[in-house]
């Protein structure tokens, strides 16, 4: 998380926090960033809560750098009697927010549907079993595929066009929600595309690194159009998704105020990167629209023998546009997203400069 | 043959649709010795029933069976009557966005081309057409547009229809106001004459100069010869004919190189009740991805249902016994796309293309995809998309089935909006005609019909075709006395 | 150039074959209806689509002849051949819009309710 969340980020929510709430996928990237707010880390910010904040780490996973207030839990979604001692010795008001999930496996392409579909098809079942009070699912963009146009967006309702292995799998995870939803659980969901901020693993750094050196690939004429989310534009949709009272089953967009064209995006982070004293070299690197389809078709190919390329996979999908709407998150939760993308990528730039992170 | 039959006018007027009748009512008004021939018959509103095949036979070109090749190829429809298109059409009335008309304007260079006066003649077009919306009750297929877009928070609107009605009368009671019923009986009135079953076969020309028609009369499968001679002849053939007739005149300056459609996909939805009107379409609109989709009802009779279930009649077919419960929808883009109409010798049509790019191939799975989702939450029990080997459509995770299997070269695309195959403008490297339809290299030999419009205007093109035409044609009056 | 040709008998022989397999229980006088509306349509289709047309019936035809029209119509009806392909889906489209629009009542084995 930033520094500081910004004093004026909220606006009164209509239901009180729980007394205990509990985030799967605490050690992960947008997971540490929600447990830091939620907890105060230190610094009561907007999102500070009294009430307990429990995390859920994979038995082997390194969890050093989260804040001390929060309660740890070793377990795994894949392993659904592993998630009964999230809920274990405590009673009140529960609340779930459920984060844990594979963007680029490290294994093999099956990652993709033991975690994020069968993982959030346990976590549904134990917060049913366990009588939680509302649950928020973070899903994604990948469900709904690419925007036909520049100019679409994608409106709040869509229908499913998964895009490849984990947007096939992130679709499973929703209609697993949807499932708990009629079974009787009170869930909605989030839908965050591309997110960048503080806390970000190091593939985000590589993209920084990129852009510092002039060699960001840039696709046809960098004017595909991509919504980002700054995360903490997405903490602030996430509570407002959990405390604001709405039927169950929803979900919605949850992003900057407007989506970037590719070479906006690369732009700002050169300039974040000079406002920090850093030398950047002039990006040159374009290639034809044609690479990005080419990538497209290998990504397809290795994911359908079971393989998963990250390189093909990401510049793949850069010839696209994803574009969302997000009005309908500012009508119902109230949302008002307070980060746009030259001061976000400078907190995350400043945040990788912190950590000792050579850019 | 029989002896050439010969007639004289001051202009010859090719074609009587939206831009012909147009463009002989304010030129006769204006004492022009106006003559309009036109390749199709006068039929009389009432005597077909509205989208049915014996209204194709006769007052569409080659029964309706017409198709610009490609991958994949996409079906259209030309009228080919007294009237042209404004006889069949659906009768959904736009005016041509402001910001289109401010972009023709610069990006083509035309001239005297304010988007106020022509929306100035808009209004006085609709007055002439009585466009409004329906008086009384709606259709079941356009109440269940407006049922799933509302569902959806999707914006949409009833669109006014050029249509006369008996007071607080519904949907299927309206009069259309086509031109054989509004524009060409005043042309009639200030003397101009028509003949119908004239095709035109060419123009001769000498030079700069445009001098005299050949043309074909038939009647009763009887051929003569005819021709005409005139001062001036302005072209109004549709965006398909026109290009064909300048190409065989021997102008050829970006003639027939940017054909502009709006093409679309459909699907059939059925649901628990009987919902299909036969002889109506629905006169709501889907406007919340405009302009790029747009989504609105087609014709649903009986053997149409049949037609949009033969995509997949090993899974669809069973589906057309209870036609009285089916509807039928398209979603319709904007097109980056363009395609060629080239006149060939010796052979009567011209050849038709078009080549959709991969943004109108997404777009066109994504605007199906978003239309069979506004049917499901219309209440539609299954959705019947008209692409090969497409699946039954029953909830939200068979639509993933669905976009997963669609591709715009296994879809049944078609379009009904034809437009832009001489260009109007200043900009000669662009255009093929000047900024009021002179064709560019000659003093007498003028277009005025939707081959005119720079682009696909992105919406219903009638009211944006008569605007252009009454905006030249007096242009042309006030050049030229009576 | 003849504006329209009488129906040509390669395409109206592939029609009854085709109408004759997908609903077997069309009564004849119904089936040969339809057929020479196939035929009309045939005859009044664009120049180019219609020498098209003719000479994928004509080919079609002959191949019907040598191996069998049943073997050729299953072929060309079941493979996704380019071009091809549009022959069985044009005289379907056809046919099937012709039968449901003058016997609303046909059920899918083109029987009569």
């Amino acid at each position: 998380m930033s520094e500081r969340m910004n004093d004026d980020a909220v606006a009164p929510t209509t239901i009180d926090p729980p007394d205990l709430t509990i985030v799967t996928g605490a050690a992960g990237w947008l997971g540490t960033g929600l447990v830091t707010a939620l907890t105060g880390a230190g610094h009561a910010g907007p999102y500070h809560r009294p009430g307990a904040v429990r995390g859920l780490v994979r038995p082997d996973e390194d969890s050093r750098h989260l804040p001390e207030q929060v309660e740890l839990v070793r377990g795994d979604v894949t392993d659904p009697d592993s998630l009964d001692d999230l809920f274990a010795g405590h009673s009140g008001t529960v609340d779930v927010i459920h984060t844990a999930g594979v963007i680029h496996p490290a294994t093999s392409m099956d990652e993709f549907d033991e975690v994020n579909h069968r993982g959030t098809a346990n976590v549904m079942d134990a917060a049913h079993r366990h009588g939680v009070r509302r649950v928020v699912h973070v899903s994604s963009n990948s469900p709904f595929g690419t925007n036909g146009d520049r100019t679409d967006r994608f409106g709040n309702d869509e229908p499913y066009h998964p895009y490849l292995g984990y947007g096939r799998s992130k679709m499973d995870a929703e209609l697993a929600v949807l499932r708990a939803v009629d079974a009787g659980l009170n869930a909605v969901m989030v839908r965050p595309p591309w997110f960048y901020g503080p806390h970000q693993p190091a593939r985000q750094t590589t993209f920084f690194t990129m852009v510092k050196n002039g060699r960001f690939p840039i696709l046809g004429d960098g004017g595909q159009m991509r919504s980002m989310t700054y995360i903490d534009n997405l903490v602030q949709g996430i509570v407002r998704a959990e405390l604001t009272a709405t039927d169950p089953g929803q979900g919605w967009w949850i992003a900057d105020a407007e989506p970037y064209t590719v070479n906006e995006i690369v732009a700002t982070v050169g300039d974040a990167l000079r406002a920090e004293g850093i030398e950047v070299k002039p990006n040159r690197f374009r290639l034809p629209d044609i690479a990005g389809t080419v990538a497209e078709k290998i990504d397809t190919v290795a994911q359908a023998a079971g393989r998963y390329i990250t390189q093909f996979h990401v510049l793949g999908e850069m010839n696209k546009t994803i574009a969302v709407d997000i009005s309908a998150a500012r009508r119902d939760l109230g949302y008002e997203p307070q980060v746009a993308l030259p001061e976000g990528m400078r907190n995350s730039i400043r945040w990788c400069l912190d950590q000792g992170i050579e850019l | 043959m029989t002896r050439a039959v010969h007639h004289d006018c001051d202009v010859l007027i090719v074609g009587s649709g939206a831009g012909g009748a147009t463009t002989a009512a304010v030129l006769a008004e204006a004492g022009h010795d106006v003559l309009i021939v036109e390749e199709g018959s006068w039929v009389e509103q009432g005597s077909t029933v509205p989208f049915s095949l014996d209204q194709m036979d006769k007052q569409y070109r080659s029964g309706g069976v017409t198709v610009a090749l490609g991958l994949p190829s996409i079906a259209y429809t030309e009228g080919r009557c007294a009237g042209g298109g404004t006889e069949v059409n659906s009768g959904l009335y736009w005016r041509p966005p402001e910001a289109t008309l401010e972009l023709w304007r610069t990006k083509y260079q035309i001239r005297d081309f304010a988007s106020s006066d022509l929306l100035d003649i808009c209004a006085e077009v609709e007055s002439e057409l009585s466009v409004q919306k329906v008086p009384g009750e709606h259709t079941d297929a356009s109440d269940i547009l407006r049922r799933g877009a509302d569902r959806l928070g999707w914006r949409n609107d009833e669109i006014p229809r050029w249509m006369t009605y008996p007071e607080g009368a519904g949907a299927t009671e309206g009069q259309r106001q086509s031109m054989t019923r509004t524009y060409l009986p005043r042309a009639f009135a200030s003397g101009a004459r028509i003949l119908c079953d004239h095709r035109l076969d060419k123009i001769t020309r000498s030079g700069r100069r445009a001098t005299g028609a050949e043309l074909t009369h038939t009647v009763d499968g009887e051929s003569s010869a005819v021709t005409v001679a005139f001062r001036d002849v302005i072209v109004c053939g549709g965006a398909i004919q026109t290009p064909a007739i300048l190409q065989r005149t021997g102008l050829r300056h970006r003639v027939g190189r940017t054909l502009a459609v709006h093409p679309t996909v459909k699907l059939a939805a059925r649901f628990d009740d009987p919902v299909n009107t036969p002889e109506d379409v629905s006169v709501f609109q889907v406007k919340q991805f405009a302009p790029n989709i747009s989504f609105g009802g087609s014709a649903s009779h009986p053997g149409l249902v049949a037609l949009a279930l033969t995509d997949n009649w090993r899974d669809f077919g069973s589906a057309v016994t209870a036609w009285p419960e089916l509807a039928i929808y398209y979603a319709a883009i904007t097109s980056e796309g363009r395609g060629l109409v080239q006149a060939i010798p010796g052979v009567r049509d011209p050849l038709v293309t078009y080549r959709l790019t991969k943004r109108d191939r997404d777009l066109l799975g994504q605007g199906l995809a978003r239309l069979a989702m506004v049917m499901l939450e219309a209440g539609a029990e299954e959705v019947y998309p008209s692409f090969k080997q497409a699946p039954i459509v029953r909830d939200r995770a068979d639509l993933a089935t669905m976009t997963s299997m669609f591709a715009a070269s296994k879809a049944s695309v078609m379009t009904v909006h034809l437009c832009s195959t001489a260009p109007m403008g200043d900009d000669e490297r662009r255009c093929a005609t000047d900024s009021h339809g002179l064709v560019h290299g000659t003093d007498n030999v003028f277009v005025n019909d939707a081959a005119l419009l720079p682009e696909a205007p992105g919406v219903n093109p009638q009211a944006s075709v008569m605007a252009i035409a009454i905006r030249n044609a007096r242009r042309y009056c006030d050049e030229r006395a009576g | 150039m003849s504006d329209t040709g009488s129906t040509p008998r390669t395409v109206a022989r592939f029609a009854e074959g085709l109408l004759a397999a997908d609903l077997p229980l069309l009564a004849d006088d119904r089936r040969h209806e339809t057929v020479e509306f196939i035929g009309r349509r045939v005859g009044v289709l664009p120049s180019i689509t219609r020498f098209g047309v003719l000479a994928i019936g004509a080919g079609v035809d002959t191949a019907g002849m040598i191996v069998g029209h049943h073997r050729v119509r299953r072929v060309i009806t079941r493979l996704p051949l380019p071009l091809l392909a549009e022959y069985p889906r044009l005289v379907r489209s056809l046919g099937y819009a012709y039968i449901w629009e003058t016997w609303p009542d046909t059920d899918v084995n083109g029987a009569s309710r």
